[in-house]
C-alpha cells in the first residue's frame, strides 16, 4: 500500500471504498450510569488497596474500622481488613468549606474513600496463601461472608474462644479457637479495666477442661487468682458471674486448691499448703527490696545452711551463729529473720505437707489448675506464684532429661505481668520461663493492663497475643514494636474495640483474627447442654451474648 | 517588570476597561432599558435536561499537523438527579489539513444529511477545533433523537458558529422544534462589548447592571434590537444575557433557536430551579455536570502520550524522531525533564 493511502485510512477509517457507514459505526457510545461509582478498587498497591463507598450509607450498612471484604477478581478472591476510612470526593481543593448553600445535587461525587490492608487471596483450590499482587483496579469489593472465611475453620486450633467479627457483627459460623500446640510459645492477655480479661480467661479455661475431660487435652494451665472469682464466681445484686467449678459437665478436667479454708471445705477443693522446705531464699528474695549486705545474706544462705531446712533454722540460735561467722552483721540477719518470720506468719498455708506434687501431676495430666488465693497480698501473691513456678519449672527440666513423653506440657498464667516481666523487675524466675520455658514445655501467660511496662524482648517471645482494647497509645507502640506479626496496620482497630472484644494474632491462623470472646455465662451453657463427644467447633448458630 | 508606577498604570486601564461607574452610559451605549431586564420565576418541572459538552487536548504535532484526543458528550438530568453520560465520540484525531474532508464527510453526511465542506486555507489552524465543535453538534444530535417533548437540551457554547457548520445547526433546530424540545446555548465566556472609545465587557457589565435593577431575582435579558453585536441574523435564534440564581453574582450569555423566542419565560424559569447546586452555584447544573464528566484532564493527555510513545517506539521510530515530534522545544528553554 502506498504511503499516500495508507495515510488516507488511518486517518478516516470509514473513507471511501466501504459503503457509507452505519450509523453504530460512527457512533461508539459508551453510556455511564448510577450505581457504578463506588464498591471498587482504586488504588493503591500490593500493601494498600483503596476503594470507595457512598458517603451516605444507612446505619446497617455502615463500613467499620476492622470489617472484612473480599474481591473477587479473576480466579482468586482477596481478603482486606478496613484499617480507615476517610472523606473524599472527586472535587479538588476546599470546595467542601467554600461551598454556598447545601442543595448537593450530585452525591455521586462525594464519597468515603477506605483503606484497606491485604489479608492474602484464596485460590480456586480454597487455598489462602499472603498476596503478592494486587487486585485488577475497578475490581468489585463486596462485604465478606461466610464463604469467603470458610478456610479460616480449616486453619483453627482446638481451644475455642469466640467467634469471628467482621467489623461489629458476628460471624458465627466460624469460631476462633487457638492451638494447644502453640501455648508453650507463651500468650499475652492485653486489656484495660473492664475489656473482659477475667472473662476471656474463664472461657479459655473452660476450653481447656473441656479438652482435658476428653481426653485431648494437650498442656495442662495453671491460675493462680487472687480476686477469688474463677473458682465460684461472684454474686451481686445485679448479677451472677460464674467460676469454673460451674462447668459440671467438665468438672474432672479441673483441680482447685484454696487458701481459704471456707472454699477449701468444698468437694473437689483441696487447701494448698506449700512446704518449709519447698521455699528457697530466693522466692524470699522478691517479696522486699534489700540492701547490698542484706542481699548477700541472702545469696549466702543456701551456702551456710542446709537447704532443705535453712527456713527453720535461720530462726535458731545456731543457725544465727553460723551466719555470723560468715560476717554478716546481727542487724542484717535480724532484718531477715524479721521479714521471713512475717511471711510465714500471713502465709499459713506454708506447713509440713505440700500440694506441688499434686498440682504438678495434674497440669501433667493436662488439667486446669486452680490455685485460689483470695484476699492475699499482692507481696505473698507473687511469693507464691514464685515458689510453685520454680517448683514446676525445675520438675518439668528434670523431667526433659529423662524424657517422660507421656506428660503434657504447662501454661503458667501471671495476673498483673507487668509487676515481674517489667525492665528491671527482680524476678528473674518468670524471665527464665520466658525465654527457655519453651525448651522445657513450660509457656507462660502474662496479663496485663499495661504492657507498656513489659520488657521489649520478653514481649517478643509471645507468639500468642489477645488484645482486647488499649487506649494508651504507648501500649499500642509497645506491642507493635515487640509482637512477632504485624499490629501496627491494627493500632485503630484496637482502639475502638468494644469490650468482649479482641484482635487475636498467633502461630498457624495466618493473620490477626477479629473475635468477639464468648460471654462465658452464656459459654457454660452452651457446655453444659453439648454432648460431651460432639466436636465443639463445627457448631454454629450460638448466640454468645444475651440481653 | 519592576516598574511600580507602570503597574499602576495598568491597574488604572483595567479599572477603566472592566468597572461599571454608573448605569446611565451603560443604558445609553447599548440601548438597554431598565425595563428589559425580566424576572424569571423558578419552577420544578418533570423532564429532563440533557447537557453537551465536548473537550479537545492536544497529545503531539509537527508544523504541519497534529493529533488531539476529543471527545464530546453529554450528561441527563431529571431535576437534580443525575441520570446518566453518555460519551458519543472518543478518539484521537490526526489533523492534517489536507485530510479534511475525510474527517469532516462521513458525519455530515450521516448524521445531517449535509454535503462535503470546503475549508480555507485559514480555517485549516482551527481544524481540531471545528472537529470537537461537529462532534458536539454529533452529541446533540444523539440527545434530540433520546429526548421528550418538553425537554431542554443545553450546550455549552454558542449557536454563533463556523460558517461552514451552520447547516449543521439549521438541521439540529429545525428537529428540536419538530420534536418540541427546547434547545440553548449557554457560554461561560463571551467576546460581547460595548463602548464607543473602548471594548467594555459587555456579559460581565450587564451582570453588575442586573444585579443593581433585580437584586433579589433570577432575571434574563433579550438582545434584540440592542446595540451590540451578537451575530444576530446569522444563525437564526436569538441572545439572551442571563442570570440563573439570584443568590450568584454570575450571568451568562444565551442562545436560542427563534423558535423558542415565545416561550423563553418558561424554559429559563425551569433552568432556573436547576441552576442553583452547591457544587456550582448559579449554572445549569447539568453543564457543570457535563464539563467534569467529559474533560480530558492533564494526566489522562499525558497517558495518551505516553502510550502512543510507546507505539511509536514499537513502529521502529527512534528516540530522536519521538523527541523531534512531541517534544516542546520551551521544555528545552525552561530546562524540564523530558522523555
Amino acid at each position: 500500500m502506498s504511503r499516500e493511502k495508507r495515510v488516507k485510512k488511518k486517518v478516516a477509517p470509514t473513507d471511501e471504498g466501504r459503503a457509507a457507514p452505519e450509523r453504530e459505526g460512527l457512533l461508539k457510545r459508551k453510556v455511564i450510569e448510577m450505581g457504578e461509582t463506588t464498591y471498587k478498587i482504586v488504588s493503591r498497591s500490593v500493601t494498600e488497596y483503596h476503594f470507595t463507598i457512598p458517603f451516605n450509607l444507612d446505619d446497617d450498612e455502615r463500613v467499620e474500622v476492622g470489617q472484612i471484604f473480599s474481591i473477587k477478581d479473576g480466579g482468586l478472591t482477596f481478603l482486606a481488613r478496613v484499617l480507615n476510612i476517610e472523606h473524599s470526593s472527586n472535587y479538588d481543593g476546599h470546595w467542601d468549606t467554600t461551598i454556598k448553600g447545601t442543595n448537593f445535587f450530585d452525591s455521586d461525587q462525594i464519597f468515603n474513600r477506605v483503606i484497606a490492608e491485604p489479608l492474602g487471596c484464596i485460590n480456586k483450590s480454597s487455598e489462602f496463601k499472603k498476596s503478592r499482587t494486587l487486585p485488577t483496579k475497578f475490581a468489585p469489593v463486596v462485604r465478606a461472608e461466610t464463604e469467603q472465611f470458610k478456610f479460616l475453620s480449616q486453619v483453627m486450633g482446638d481451644i475455642e474462644i469466640g467467634y469471628l467479627r467482621n467489623g461489629s457483627r458476628l460471624v458465627e459460623e466460624i469460631p476462633v479457637a487457638l492451638h494447644s500446640e502453640a501455648m508453650d510459645h507463651h500468650m499475652g492477655v492485653f486489656a484495660t479495666t473492664g475489656m473482659g480479661k477475667s472473662n476471656f480467661m474463664k472461657v479459655f479455661a473452660a476450653s481447656c477442661m473441656r479438652l482435658s475431660a476428653r481426653g485431648e487435652s494437650k498442656f495442662g494451665l495453671l491460675i493462680v487468682d487472687p480476686h477469688g472469682e474463677y473458682l465460684k464466681g461472684k454474686s451481686s445484686s445485679k448479677s451472677t458471674i460464674k467460676g469454673l467449678t460451674h462447668l459440671k459437665r467438665y468438672r474432672e478436667g479441673l483441680a482447685c486448691y484454696s487458701t481459704s479454708k471456707q472454699n477449701a471445705s468444698d468437694p473437689g477443693v483441696e487447701e494448698l499448703a506449700i512446704s518449709e522446705n519447698e521455699i528457697l531464699p530466693e522466692d524470699i528474695a522478691l517479696l522486699y527490696e534489700w540492701s547490698p549486705p542484706q542481699r548477700d545474706a541472702l545469696d549466702a544462705i543456701s551456702r551456710v545452711l542446709d537447704p532443705q531446712s535453712w527456713l527453720e533454722e535461720i530462726q535458731l540460735p545456731e543457725g544465727m551463729a553460723r551466719m555470723l561467722q560468715e560476717g554478716f552483721k546481727d542487724s542484717t540477719i535480724n532484718v531477715l529473720i524479721r521479714r521471713i518470720k512475717n511471711e510465714l506468719g500471713k502465709n499459713p498455708y506454708i506447713r509440713k505437707r505440700s500440694s506441688l506434687g499434686n498440682i504438678l501431676a495434674n497440669l501433667q495430666k493436662g488439667k486446669v489448675v486452680l490455685v485460689d488465693i483470695p484476699r492475699m497480698s499482692d507481696r505473698s501473691e507473687l511469693f507464691l506464684l514464685s515458689v510453685i513456678s520454680r517448683y514446676i519449672l525445675d520438675e518439668y527440666k528434670k523431667e526433659e532429661h529423662e524424657g517422660d513423653e507421656s506428660r503434657k506440657n504447662c501454661l503458667i498464667t501471671i495476673e498483673e505481668a507487668q509487676r515481674v516481666l517489667g525492665a528491671g523487675s527482680n524476678t528473674a524466675r518468670f524471665e527464665s520461663i520466658a525465654r527457655e520455658g519453651r525448651k522445657f514445655g513450660v509457656g507462660l501467660c502474662a496479663i496485663t493492663q499495661q504492657p507498656k511496662l513489659i520488657d521489649k524482648q520478653l514481649l517478643s517471645q509471645f507468639n500468642t497475643l489477645v488484645v482486647m482494647g488499649l487506649g494508651d497509645r504507648n501500649d499500642r507502640i509497645q506491642l507493635e514494636e515487640s509482637a512477632k506479626q504485624d499490629l501496627s496496620s491494627m493500632d485503630t482497630e484496637i482502639q475502638t474495640l468494644e469490650p468482649g472484644e479482641a484482635v487475636i494474632s498467633t502461630l498457624k491462623i495466618p493473620f490477626s483474627v477479629p473475635v468477639r470472646i464468648h460471654r462465658y455465662e452464656d459459654y457454660l451453657r452452651r457446655l453444659d447442654k453439648e454432648d460431651k463427644q460432639e466436636s465443639l467447633i463445627t457448631r454454629g448458630g450460638f448466640k454468645p451474648f444475651l440481653d | 517588570m519592576e516598574d511600580d508606577s507602570r503597574l499602576s498604570l495598568v491597574a488604572e486601564l483595567i479599572s477603566d476597561h472592566v468597572s461599571l461607574e454608573g448605569l446611565d452610559r451603560y443604558l445609553e451605549e447599548t440601548g438597554v432599558q431598565s425595563s428589559d431586564f425580566l424576572p424569571i420565576e423558578p419552577s420544578e418541572f418533570e423532564g429532563e435536561i440533557f447537557a453537551v459538552d465536548g473537550s479537545n487536548s492536544t497529545i503531539c504535532g509537527w508544523s504541519t499537523a497534529r493529533v488531539n484526543l476529543i471527545r464530546a458528550g453529554y450528561a441527563v438530568y431529571r431535576g437534580a438527579a443525575w441520570r446518566r453520560t453518555v460519551i458519543t465520540f472518543d478518539d484521537l484525531l490526526l489533523a492534517d489539513p489536507r485530510q479534511c474532508s475525510n474527517l469532516f464527510d462521513p458525519y455530515l453526511r450521516e448524521f445531517f444529511g449535509l454535503s462535503g465542506v470546503s475549508f480555507k486555507e485559514s480555517d485549516l489552524d482551527r481544524l481540531s477545533s471545528y472537529y470537537r465543535e461537529l462532534q458536539e453538534y454529533v452529541a446533540i444530535n444523539d440527545a434530540l433523537a433520546g429526548a421528550r417533548p418538553g425537554d431542554i437540551i443545553l450546550y455549552d457554547g454558542s449557536f454563533e458558529v463556523f460558517e461552514l457548520l451552520r447547516g449543521v445547526i439549521a438541521t439540529i433546530f429545525s428537529r428540536a422544534e419538530k420534536k418540541g424540545v427546547a434547545l440553548l446555548a449557554v457560554a461561560k465566556s463571551s467576546s460581547l462589548f460595548w463602548g464607543e472609545e473602548i471594548s467594555l465587557p459587555f456579559v460581565q457589565h450587564t451582570g453588575m447592571a442586573g444585579s443593581q435593577l433585580l437584586p433579589k431575582a433570577a432575571w434574563y435579558l433579550s438582545l434584540k434590537d440592542k446595540k451590540v453585536d451578537a451575530g444576530q441574523g446569522k444563525w437564526n435564534g436569538q441572545t439572551y444575557i442571563v442570570r440563573f440564581c439570584e443568590q450568584s453574582e454570575h450571568a451568562f450569555r444565551v442562545d436560542a433557536p427563534s423558535f423558542l423566542q415565545e416561550e423563553m419565560a418558561t424554559v429559563l424559569g425551569k433552568l432556573a430551579c436547576y441552576s442553583c447546586s452547591a457544587e456550582c452555584l448559579g449554572y445549569p447544573h447539568a453543564l457543570f455536570r457535563a464539563h467534569r464528566d467529559i474533560r480530558i484532564t492533564e494526566e489522562e493527555g499525558a497517558a495518551i502520550r505516553q502510550k502512543l510513545m510507546g507505539k511509536l517506539l514499537e513502529n521502529g521510530m527512534s528516540h530522536a524522531e519521538i523527541r523531534m515530534l512531541m517534544g516542546d522545544f520551551h521544555d528545552i528553554l525552561e530546562m524540564r525533564s523530558g522523555f
